[in-house]
């Protein structure tokens, strides 16, 4: 809302680490906030993503100029609260239009008591991420000194001194039912079976569990810290482990499950799940300059060749070739790494490592903006993982064949990866 | 998969003719597909018989036909060129309709032409309603439920249901077939009514069909830009959500990207749609634009219909994200995948992904109701607006402000200024009935404390939208209350941040705009420059297409070392003023740019090549007011500004610059002035001895009464200062005199009258000359086929002249050269001249770029726009001579060059249709051919009426005045000699026979039926000849001229053009036509 529009709004700062600081009205709840900076460039999902427990210490800026025009509605809500610290937007919309609309943006950060500010510079704020780095900010209503709150930012916490996850996972576990409806990737109309599966809840979205479901799959959602016994006391056919916030460095519990799982169970993650995954695989991680946060990142699936543009958000990112040595005759005859994983999408090869522990691994999936690496897959064991968000929520559907792949997977289909995505466009 | 090795040689087909709902989008798409496939080296032939555009120009495509897009003629190409593939999906509908015309001849399985980019079948498929339909049901969509009825118990079952089919409801939209304009059409809420509209429409529809449709009226309409490659990938470009809700065109609503009012779920429920509607309909690679309408109360969505090419929207959608639609759509044509093609723009990630803004683009589109009285100016699904304009900003109130400013048309204060507004009558219906203004109507209601509610019942208009002008009207009641010194910093960037122009701040605050610049320039309220990167900032952008915002931050322009120079635009295509100058400016830029200047390139106008991100180094997408134009000029602090090259937009904005202390590169304003100002110039004219119409200068009826009786009888009247003849007329009498005088005041109430002598049956011609300010260069001179008194836009020409002999052409141009030395133009120039009873007048100069420089360049093949670009940056003409650029004024030519205007009157049912003194034409063919009549003949079968050829196909009407009686005979008899019967008026029947022609007498359309009228309506007359004669006959010509548009038939409404018609009937049956590409000339 411009300032001439709000004369009683109260005023806001935003300071960053590197002292840049933005004045500007606050747009949510009244108080002080700090956390790490990131930008998301999605046009629309202003609900998801700050419904989206990954974002857990994190502020989140609006690259989109306004938000909040079609407000909110509880169906499209990614968890039951919101958990980022804080939002920034150029303008915010303060009277939505929707008829699904339920509450306004402003209405639902203020009762969630995010702080959020309003009439800032986001493309200078986003250039200044893009090119400085994620780093530490604040957002205060409180206090408008920007020397005070920039030193304050400064000996703020960084995000990964902190289990995030432990906040935004299920105290408790609970199950929801898969569906019988065939999907578009079903192969006839028929009424199908379901599947057991586990969930670990690192900080879930309801897209995935919606998903999930979706795929005729049984879900017994378990706490973060579940041990692998439990989780296999139950008696899953497979396990799911999710995304959520944070470093995944800073949360070991998961991956050592995730160790324990492997072989036994068949297992498929998505983000913090896929890295969890990765580490288990003896991998490093690596954190990205500013992360993937937005709707339109393509990606190639280096078996069909064919570009999904995803939707995603992280910081963290595995370093592929940390898992081990090239399998030359698996990577098309090459031995030496690339940095830029799309020499091998230039090439259409997925490339296989060897890894330690857990036999072979190949490369499935590779960012085309950049050459990170976005999915892999074991060869000797069943388990694959994706670090961008199939279930979109917000975003492109391109990527929900990744669900259908995991019931595959699950059922024994060897080729379980090799679905269209087109075929999920059938509705 | 890489690029396809089986392929070498490309045939692309243009669009034709700039008309209403096909313009210089068009030009930017093949432009973009030629480069885009040349690039990857293949040979390009292309086919376009629209000369004032780049595409034809002759480098960019390897072998450049401008001959008639039509099967006939492009076999011809084909033949001659042997292409291995067709790209039928860059030229608009024409291009689809083309090559849809080939296959059904047979001629591409003939020759061996693979059509790449989308099948035939894929074609057929979107365009055939039922086909579509079906298609869509086996996908799970809903298209709009439609039937067809031929009776009104057929229509009354669609709507009411029979047995077990149940009935579409209340209310419907019929439409019947075959009406122009969608005559007859309507709302039926109730039985009654749809008794009425149902029983009319029958009448009307000339196969007594009507469609009645379901009505999805106030329904949200959003457009989807969707590309797709070989492989499958599919992406969407951007999202469109129309501010005036289903039932007004896309093409005649306010449009805003991306989509407002819908949630993530939605649109990408949209998204899955999109991309399997273009599996479905089986585009195999390319771009397609889907139109959807979404229920605003359930969301209930439904397809409205697809294109499966680029179009006005795709134009739209590249220009609002960068993302250059045409020229990937033509790379994927032969075989890349989109990961395979870079973005341009970061030139670090591929094209294979979906944009991401971080403004908000508002379009609006321009109408020229004005030039069409008398036709309805409702808004319906048949698209007549003739232009538009595109803002970006970062907030939709920001861009909105910024596109009223944009339009030139008088709205940059939203109708603040309009006392039409405070009239009561009618009022509620202004707001509720889209019209143009209705905009302006939506805006003064909120002024008036209307409810956003009530707005949108009456409307449909979302509310999000509505909300936003009210915010707008509430910072202006807010400015209303302050003086300008009482408006601090913040605020005045809150003001700013709106979009309010310096013009709108100094009305609410009641100072000059001179005086709010100075005050915010003061408080360091300068704009920020922002650039479009296609990301959201998310990656540095390696390209200069920017925009101006009030965010404070750091301005994103990065200025270098070089000299810089600025070239201002002509802004939204209208009527006179449209592709021709956006051409002249696209070519300075290239011309600046190789002699080693940075160029920076302002324009608001989303259709033209001029706007593409690479054609200048810099593009500031920009409204071309004063305001804007100098921030820019603060920004880039150009070694130069051209104006003179963009028509009367730039020029009229020289005088202000310079006085703002902008350089002027080229004529000066003061010789600007010295042409325009008509008591300067004709003191001049004096001075030189050249002849000129005697004129007079009136204020008030009484002065031009005056005046009249001086000059004589009839005259010439116009405004000053106008472009395209707007508000010009010839008055035969006193009692025309006082209509026009009422009716002008309103055209231009602060500039005064001119009165000049109508030279009857005079020859106009059209002349393009260079001056350097030393000496000049007359580059063509351009003979007109209709007779003077006909806007030289609206006439028919002919490079060489024709008729003229080789001493008058010599005097025309020695005067010419006279005149650009006395004037001291620097740059481009235009003559208008006269020959009467042997005599040399000069009626107009005009110093700068004009509308048939393009054509001039073509014909000649001299770059005249290039060469006047860099006379203006200082280089000599004698220079030129001396590298061998240009060649003999007197040189012969072996070839003529005809251009003829398109006319746009099949959009306006209920206007005059006769040609005048104001321009009306939208667009122009070019011909070229050995001889003058094969050259007019194919400036007439380019135009979609085509030429009777056979005599077998009806008769030939004619219908002359008394004086031209003696002249039609030979005319008429040529006709008789190939065949055709003739039919006339008694009058003009009468002379036939004398002269021993056999001919039927039929009435006039005034009279008894059955008369001419029904033989039209039969299909008995292939061709009109109808030369309006005294007043008298005026209502019979108009009345007539409607008739031969409605029935599609062939007008001619002079003499010389009756010459030149019967010359190419002649030449085209005899079927000797050939092709010549421009590059043999």
């Amino acid at each position: 809302m411009n300032q001439l529009l709000a004369p009683t709004a109260r005023r806001a700062l935003l300071a960053l680490e590197d002292g840049t600081t933005f004045e500007g009205l606050s747009a949510g709840a009244e108080g002080e906030t700090f956390g790490e900076i990131v930008f998301n460039t999605s046009l629309t999902g202003y609900q998801e993503v700050v419904s989206d427990p990954s974002y857990a210490g994190q502020v989140v800026t609006f690259t989109y100029p306004q938000i909040g025009n079609y407000g909110t509605c509880a169906a499209d809500m990614q968890s039951d609260r919101l958990s980022l610290a804080g939002v920034v937007v150029r303008d915010m919309c303060h009277e939505p239009s929707n008829w699904r609309s339920e509450r306004s943006l402003p209405e639902l950060l203020r009762e969630s008591g995010v702080v959020a500010i309003e009439g800032v510079n986001t493309r200078a704020l986003t250039l200044r991420v893009r090119d400085g780095g994620t780093m530490r900010c604040a957002i205060s209503t409180v206090d408008l000194d920007p020397e005070s709150l920039v030193a304050r930012v400064r000996e703020s916490a960084p995000i990964s001194e902190r289990n995030w996850v432990a906040d935004v996972s299920c105290k408790e576990a609970y199950e929801v039912a898969g569906s019988t409806e065939p999907t578009a990737f079903a192969a006839s109309d028929e009424p199908r079976a379901t599947h057991k599966v586990v969930a670990l809840d690192c900080g879930e979205k309801r897209g995935i569990l919606q998903n999930l479901v979706a795929a005729g799959l049984d879900v017994t959602v378990v706490p973060w810290d579940t041990p692998a016994e439990e989780i296999l006391a139950m008696g899953p056919e497979g396990v799911f482990l999710s995304n959520g916030p944070g470093d995944p460095r800073s949360v070991p519990e998961p991956s050592a499950c995730a160790a324990e799982l492997i072989g036994k169970v068949p297992l498929f993650g998505i983000c913090l799940g896929h890295q969890m995954l990765s580490l288990a695989l003896g991998a490093s991680i690596e954190k990205l300059p500013y992360g993937h946060h937005g709707g339109n990142q393509p990606v190639m699936n280096l078996l069909s060749g064919m570009v999904e543009i995803t939707a995603q958000n992280h910081n963290y990112g595995l370093d592929f070739a940390s898992l081990g040595a090239l399998v030359p005759e698996l990577s098309g005859g090459e031995s030496e790494h690339h940095d830029d994983l799309r020499w091998w999408c230039e090439r259409h090869v997925a490339p296989v490592v060897e890894t330690e522990r857990f036999g072979r691994v190949r490369l499935t999936h590779v960012n085309l903006n950049d050459g990170t690496p976005e999915g892999i897959q074991l060869l000797d064991e069943r388990a694959f993982s994706v670090q961008y968000h199939p279930e979109a929520s917000p975003g492109p559907h391109d990527a929900t064949y990744l669900f259908e792949a995991f019931r595959r997977l699950i059922e024994g289909d060897a080729d379980y990866l090799a679905i269209d995505v087109r075929e999920g466009r059938r509705f | 998969m890489p690029r396809r090795e089986d392929i070498r040689k490309i045939l692309v087909i243009g669009s034709g003719p700039i008309v209403i709902g096909q313009a210089c989008e068009f030009d930017y798409s093949g432009t973009q597909a030629c480069e885009g496939l040349r690039s990857l080296g293949y040979e390009v032939v292309l086919v376009n018989s629209n000369p004032a555009t780049i595409m034809t120009d002759p480098e960019v495509a390897d072998r450049t036909y401008v001959e008639p897009i039509t099967a006939e003629f492009v076999e011809k190409v084909i033949e001659r060129e042997r292409p291995d593939a067709l790209l039928p999906n860059m030229g608009g509908q024409t291009g689809l309709n083309c090559a849809i015309e080939l296959d059904e001849a047979g001629v591409l399985e003939r020759y061996g032409v693979e059509v790449i980019g989308c099948d035939i079948d894929s074609i057929r498929l979107g365009e055939d309603r039922k086909l579509f339909a079906d298609a869509m049901e086996e996908i799970g969509l809903s298209i709009c439920r439609s039937g067809f009825a031929y009776s009104l118990q057929e229509a009354e079952d669609i709507v009411m249901g029979t047995g077990d089919e149940p009935g579409l409801g209340f209310p419907v939209i019929i439409r019947p077939s075959f009406t122009l304009g969608g005559a007859g059409g309507g709302i039926a809420y109730d039985i009654d009514e749809l008794r009425q509209i149902v029983s009319q429409g029958l009448d009307l529809s000339a196969n007594s069909e009507v469609l009645v449709e379901e009505s999805i009226q106030g329904w949200k309409e959003i457009e989807m830009e969707v590309m797709r490659d070989a492989a499958g990938n599919g992406i969407v470009i951007c999202s469109i959500e129309n501010l005036d809700p289903m039932g007004v065109h896309t093409g005649d609503s306010i449009t805003v990207a991306p989509a407002q009012t819908l949630t993530d779920v939605e649109l990408m429920r949209l998204r899955d749609y999109s991309l399997a509607i273009l599996e479905k309909v089986g585009v195999a690679t390319g771009g397609s634009n889907v139109q959807f309408a979404v229920n605003p109360d359930d969301g209930r969505v439904i397809v409205v219909e697809m294109n499966p090419r680029v179009s006005r929207s795709s134009a739209l959608a590249s220009k609002a994200t960068g993302f250059p639609i045409a020229k990937v759509a033509a790379q994927l044509a032969v075989g890349l995948t989109l990961d395979e093609i870079d973005n341009d723009i970061t030139r670090v990630t591929p094209a294979c992904f979906e944009p991401s803004i971080d403004y908000c683009v508002v379009k609006v589109p321009r109408f020229a109701f004005e030039k069409f009285k008398g036709t309805s100016e409702v808004l319906s699904t048949r698209m007549k607006a003739v232009g538009e304009v595109m803002a970006i900003g970062r907030t939709f109130e920001e861009s909105f402000n910024k596109a009223m400013r944009s339009l030139e048309q008088g709205d940059a204060l939203l109708g603040a200024d309009d006392p039409a507004l405070a009239d009561e009558q009618d009022f509620r219906q202004k707001v509720s009935v889209p019209t143009p203004q209705r905009i302006v109507y939506v805006i003064e209601a909120l002024r008036r404390g209307w409810d956003v509610d009530d707005i949108y019942e009456l409307t449909g208009i979302d509310r999000f939208y509505l909300s936003r002008l009210a915010d707008i009207v509430s910072v202006e009641r807010w400015l209303a209350d302050r003086r300008l010194f009482d408006i601090s910093e913040p605020e005045m960037r809150a003001v700013k941040q709106m979009g309010f122009s310096d013009v709108q701040i100094a009305h609410f605050c009641g100072c000059t705009e001179l005086e709010v610049r100075a005050w915010r320039k003061a408080q360091s309220v300068v704009p920020e420059i922002m650039t479009v990167d296609t990301c959201g900032g998310e990656f540095p952008a390696r390209t200069s297409y920017h925009y101006k915002t009030y965010d404070a931050g750091d301005s994103e322009a990065h200025v270098s070392d070089r000299s810089r120079v600025v070239i201002l635009s002509a802004g939204p295509n209208r009527i006179g003023q449209g592709i021709e100058f956006d051409y002249c400016c696209v070519h300075a830029s290239k011309a600046l740019h190789e002699r080693g200047y940075e160029t920076v390139m302002v324009n608001c106008n989303p259709e033209t090549v001029s706007t593409d991100y690479d054609t200048s180094d810099k593009l500031y997408f920009e409204p071309l007011t004063f305001e804007d134009v100098l921030d820019v000029c603060d920004a880039e602090e150009p070694v130069g500004v051209i104006c003179s090259l963009g028509g009367q937009t730039p020029i009229n904005l020289a005088a202000r610059l310079k006085e703002a202390g902008v350089p002027i590169m080229g004529t000066q304003p003061d010789a600007i002035d010295l042409a325009e100002d008509r008591d300067r110039f004709s003191s001049l004219l004096d001075e030189l001895g050249v002849a000129y119409p005697s004129s007079a200068v009136a204020s008030t009826y009484e002065q031009a009464l005056e005046a009249a009786q001086q000059v004589g009888y009839p005259l010439l009247v116009r405004p000053s200062y106008v472009l395209g003849g707007r508000g010009m007329a010839i008055v035969y009498d006193a009692e025309h005199l006082r209509a026009y005088m009422d009716e002008a005041t309103r055209v231009s109430t602060d500039h005064p009258i001119y009165l000049d002598s109508f030279l009857d049956s005079a020859v106009e011609l059209d002349v393009d000359a260079l001056a350097d300010g030393e000496e000049c260069y007359v580059g063509a001179v351009l003979e007109q086929i209709e007779e003077a008194g006909i806007h030289s836009g609206d006439s028919a020409c002919c490079m060489p002249p024709y008729s003229l002999s080789d001493a008058m052409v010599a005097e025309v141009r020695e005067t010419t050269h006279k005149l650009a030395r006395a004037v001291g133009v620097v740059g481009a120039l235009n003559v208008q001249y006269a020959v009467h009873n042997g005599i040399l007048y000069v009626i107009e100069m005009n110093p700068r770029a004009s509308r048939t420089l393009p054509f001039s360049s073509k014909a000649s093949g001299v770059p005249l726009a290039r060469l006047a670009a860099r006379v203006m940056a200082g280089e000599r003409l004698a220079d030129m001579r001396a590298a061998g650029e240009l060649p003999d004024e007197a040189r012969d030519f072996d070839y003529f060059a005809c251009k003829e205007a398109v006319l746009p009157f099949d959009r306006f049912p209920g206007s005059k249709m006769a040609l005048g003194p104001e321009m009306r034409s939208t667009g122009e063919v070019m011909g070229i051919d050995a001889t003058f009549p094969g050259a007019y003949a194919k400036t007439q079968l380019a135009i979609s009426y085509g030429l009777p050829l056979d005599p077998a196909s009806g008769k030939v009407f004619v219908s002359v005045r008394d004086r031209d009686k003696r002249a039609i005979v030979a005319v008429a008899r040529e006709f008789a000699l190939m065949g055709y019967g003739l039919c006339a008026t008694t009058g003009t029947a009468k002379a036939l026979r004398a002269a021993g022609l056999e001919c039927e007498s039929v009435r006039r359309t005034s009279e008894m039926r059955p008369n001419i009228g029904t033989m039209l309506s039969s299909g008995k007359v292939s061709l009109v000849i109808n030369v309006p004669g005294d007043p008298s006959t005026r209502e019979d010509f108009y009345g007539l001229r409607e008739l031969a548009v409605r029935y599609r038939v062939t007008n001619v409404t002079t003499l010389p053009g009756a010459q030149a018609m019967v010359e190419a009937i002649r030449i085209a049956r005899g079927g000797s036509l050939g092709v010549r590409a421009l590059q043999d000339l």
